[in-house]
């Protein structure tokens, strides 16, 4: 049996003895001294059950990486977004032609569009 | 009667009150004893934990390394005991008692540590091309400084539980957080460098070339090797003659930009004008990909480049200028992020307005965009 595994059964049985106690000290008259005990019991019980084991760290993939190619003509607005393959590079020379002009194509950008952070701070 | 008053406290007497009481003042006697052995028992676990995601960081991007380095012609197994030989690999910065001539000494060391990296990765993978090659070499330094890393923090760590020492562990698990950020950002960097594909440090190069084919550049006017890995266009921008500088691409490079400028200015003869592009740190709450303006050398290297530029510059009695684009640790190692794409039109415009009004024409000028150019084209 793993220490992580360990912690999380003394956890539970600390936050469960700090609610007996809490639980006691409710019905003796609202004893101080059982409601700070049993409080103090419970907090390290979840103390215990909500650590991180440290031993399954997770890794976020990265997101995935799109090139975009546009047309080479000034006048044309084509514009292609695929998902980037291996030996793609900003302003590559395609050698494929405008499916709109018959035009050239370029590599005019290899990028990824990564999420704004959920707690933000805006001020 | 003052032991039945003490029992008494906060309510009523219970058969179970001297226990409770009991247990109160063991508690306050235990944490007033080792409440700060508990702190560092606390401390220590969330190092620990740090640790073993370093750890998984650093073996990850080994295999990764191995993974690319694979492709170009040699057997796994040698690859893997070749790179852990290379994990080693260090620099001893020049003595500075003696301050005098250290920047030639730096970087001439610098240039030791390139040709050695350069020796390694031709070893390793024979088959790369001299783009391939110069990437497989960025892929190596984030590999290396994630092994780096992790030794480092495990070194405290270790040294920490050894002497019980409070300093050492808490000024590890107060620095742990910035840590980790590092870590993550190189490990997120090693996807770019492994697949070439352009970081946000590349923003400089790509503005610079991006400039120079508006105005008639093009991968075959492209001057190259004026100095170690770096090239130049020569382009004519309304009425000025811009020289837009760069380190060349699509390998991973930064060159040596600043000693290009140097030769630049020694050669091309009275120039008015050098306006360094490149990315820079953001402070927290900026946006990424903000574009500022300033005036110096904007490089972010250790030294020789910059005094190259600096130096030349106040002998010649040369205005400098410099824009950067806003990026924090991870974008500027991470594959190039779009809302640092998006700054390219507003630098431009900020090139166009400081040629046009700081200028005059028949000028020259000289544009150094500074940054990796992994992934971006000539």
């Amino acid at each position: 049996m793993n220490m992580g595994i360990i912690s999380k059964i003394i956890g539970i049985a600390l936050a469960g003895a700090g609610f007996f106690i809490l639980y006691i000290g409710m019905t003796t008259g609202n004893d101080i001294l059982m409601l700070f005990l049993g409080s103090v019991v419970m907090v390290m019980g979840f103390s215990l059950l909500t650590a991180r084991s440290g031993k399954e760290p997770t890794i976020k993939p990265p997101p995935p990486t799109v090139t975009e190619i546009r047309c080479d003509s000034p006048e044309c607005e084509f514009k292609e977004i695929r998902d980037f393959e291996s030996g793609d590079y900003i302003l590559k020379p395609l050698g494929t032609t405008c499916p709109k002009c018959q035009g050239s194509l370029t590599i005019q950008g290899v990028y990824v569009v990564r999420e704004e952070p959920e707690n933000k701070i805006e001020i | 009667m003052s032991r039945v008053m003490f029992m008494q406290i906060g309510g009523e007497t219970n058969e179970f009150s001297w226990i409770l009481n009991l247990a109160f003042f063991a508690f306050i006697i235990i944490m007033s004893l080792y409440g700060q052995r508990i702190q560092v028992w606390q401390m220590l676990k969330q190092i620990e934990a740090g640790l073993h995601e370093l750890k998984t960081l650093s073996i990850k991007s080994r295999e990764i390394a191995i993974e690319t380095f694979k492709r170009y012609g040699r057997d796994e197994n040698e690859i893997g005991e070749d790179l852990d030989r290379w994990m080693d690999f260090f620099t001893i910065m020049p003595v500075d008692l003696d301050p005098a001539g250290i920047l030639k000494r730096l970087d001439h060391l610098l240039d030791e540590r390139r040709d050695r990296f350069e020796e390694f990765v031709m070893d390793t993978a024979p088959d790369a091309s001299h783009s391939d090659r110069q990437s497989l070499e960025n892929t190596l330094e984030v590999t290396q400084v994630l092994n780096l890393i992790f030794r480092i923090v495990r070194h405290f760590y270790i040294l920490g539980k050894k002497t019980n020492s409070t300093i050492v562990i808490m000024q590890v698990q107060m620095q742990l957080p910035e840590i980790m950020q590092l870590a993550k950002a190189y490990f997120d960097a090693i996807d770019a460098f492994s697949e070439s594909k352009p970081i946000g440090d590349g923003i400089g190069p790509l503005i610079v070339t991006k400039l120079a084919r508006e105005y008639g550049g093009t991968a075959e006017n492209y001057i190259d090797e004026i100095s170690r890995e770096v090239g130049y266009y020569e382009v004519d921008v309304e009425g000025r003659t811009v020289y837009a500088v760069r380190a060349t691409g699509p390998g991973g490079t930064v060159g040596k930009p600043g000693f290009a400028i140097k030769k630049l200015v020694e050669d091309k003869g009275k120039i008015a004008r050098i306006i360094t592009i490149d990315a820079a740190l953001k402070l927290e709450g900026e946006d990424l990909g903000r574009v500022s303006e300033g005036t110096g050398a904007a490089i972010g290297d250790i030294g020789p480049e910059k005094h190259a530029i600096e130096d030349t510059a106040t002998q010649n009695e040369i205005a400098m200028e410099a824009i950067v684009i806003k990026q924090n640790e991870a974008a500027a190692v991470g594959v190039m992020d779009k809302k640092i794409l998006d700054s390219i039109p507003e630098v431009l415009q900020r090139i166009k307005t400081a040629i046009r009004k700081r200028t005059k024409s028949g000028d020259k000028v000289i544009l150094a965009g500074i940054g990796n150019t992994i992934g971006i084209g000539l």
